[in-house]
């Protein structure tokens, strides 16, 4: 059965082709063995190619403000999986769990799941 | 008599039937296989990670000053790949023939463009290439021309791009040689690089096309720039010596690091059994372990 199922995602695979995948390599972009909790409010939400970006901003513990990117899906990707651009909209609080950017002072995450505690709304999911 | 001119009414029925060279149709919709090098097409490949690169001493000291932060400047989001992505990206192609409109003979030969490698067009009208000093591009200059049922063409004229999306780079000195090969209803695409910056041998790719109804798009999506996270005016780099990825196909398969640091040597099968009693089979693969998620 899994054979068979692998065979089907194969075959789909090559008739859609492959599409949306990342500009730059995730390997060498986040260290894709941690993941990194993020509680912060929305800044801006760039729903667009080759990947969506959330624009977070928090205070470390001296106070001082960072702004976090957060790549995501590419809009395409993010719209059939429900999410659209006025989804999330500046000043929502959010809780995003992320695998880490190499370069800390970039302030980068990787999209692995980000929940809305005002109302619930949460999205969890993989992309390239 | 009559059985010599039926002949040779035949002959000549045939010569002026078929194409002056063997020439073949390559339209159409290529849907890639990427059943090769899945992590390095797919998700990405490594930051140290350049086995298999014919690299000169220059060509790894540049790839190891990179950082993939580069790419999230905001004037590098929408910075065209060379022609080489062809062979290093993931994705489709969408190929068609320009006719000249009067005696219907192909002109030249497209590749469609994707969101981040501009359209190749592969002149085959026999025009040359610019002359040396004529400015370099992203796109190239590419003529072509048929050997048997190969297409076979010729890129030059590139400005400096990445060889592996992780920082290995072409010079603007690079000549890059595609041949398109058609089996039925699959494609062939072998492409070498030839750049005597930065490596020392051909490095060569392969990729693999199934034929399609589904059209593949010959654009791609439009490219936005936005903010990754690295503001304008910084310039994200490393040191000599500074690089802190390096080790890291040690500590995940066991790779020695002087098998990740490349060089043509690398390239080779015989390699393996030069660096065999250095490596050391993880007990797990824990990360990135193979197509489909397979572990």
């Amino acid at each position: 059965m899994k054979r068979k199922l692998f065979v089907l995602i194969l075959a789909g695979v090559s008739v859609l082709g492959v599409r949306a995948y990342a500009h730059h390599s995730f390997a060498s972009t986040y260290l894709e063995d941690q993941k990194m909790t993020v509680e912060a409010d929305v800044l801006q939400f760039l729903y667009r190619n080759p990947h969506s970006f959330l624009q977070l901003t928090s205070k470390d513990d001296k106070g001082k403000e960072i702004t976090w990117a957060v790549e995501w899906a590419a809009g395409g990707q993010l719209g059939a999986s429900g999410v659209q651009r006025d989804t999330l909209r500046p000043g929502d609080h959010v809780i995003v769990i992320g695998q880490p950017g190499r370069n800390p002072e970039d302030h980068r995450l990787r999209m692995i799941n980000i929940k809305r505690p005002s109302d619930g709304w949460t999205w969890k999911g993989s992309f390239d | 008599m009559t059985f010599n001119k039926l002949s040779l009414s035949l002959a000549a029925l045939l010569c002026v039937a078929l194409p002056a060279m063997a020439e073949i149709d390559l339209s159409g919709s290529w849907a890639a296989i990427n059943h090769e090098d899945s992590l390095e097409r797919g998700g990405g490949p490594y930051p140290a990670d350049w086995a298999g690169i014919p690299f000169n001493e220059a060509g790894r000291a540049k790839a190891l000053s990179f950082t993939q932060s580069v790419i999230s400047m905001p004037e590098r989001i929408c910075w065209f790949q060379t022609q080489w992505h062809i062979a290093a990206g993931p994705f489709s192609l969408r190929m068609w023939a320009v006719p000249d409109p009067l005696t219907g003979k192909v002109l030249a030969w497209m590749v469609g463009a994707w969101e981040t490698r501009a359209p190749m067009t592969i002149y085959m009208d026999g025009r040359p290439h610019p002359g040396k000093n004529a400015p370099h591009d992203q796109t190239g200059f590419t003529t072509g021309g048929w050997n048997g049922n190969e297409l076979i063409a010729t890129t030059t004229h590139l400005k400096t791009g990445y060889i592996r999306r992780n920082g290995a780079a072409s010079s603007d000195q690079a000549t890059i040689t595609t041949h398109f090969l058609r089996h039925g209803d699959m494609l062939t695409v072998a492409l070498l690089m030839d750049d005597p910056v930065y490596l020392t041998e051909p490095y060569i790719l392969t990729r693999s096309y199934n034929l399609s109804t589904n059209p593949v798009a010959i654009g791609g999506p439009p490219c936005i720039v936005g903010d990754e996270g690295v503001e304008s005016g910084r310039v994200p780099h490393y040191l000599p010596g500074k690089n802190p990825y390096t080790g890291e196909m040690t500590k995940y398969y066991g790779i020695p690091e002087e098998a990740e640091m490349g060089g043509a040597q690398t390239m080779y099968p015989e390699y393996r059994d030069k660096i065999k009693d250095k490596f050391k089979l993880p007990a797990k693969c824990t990360l990135n372990c193979g197509g489909a998620g397979g572990n």
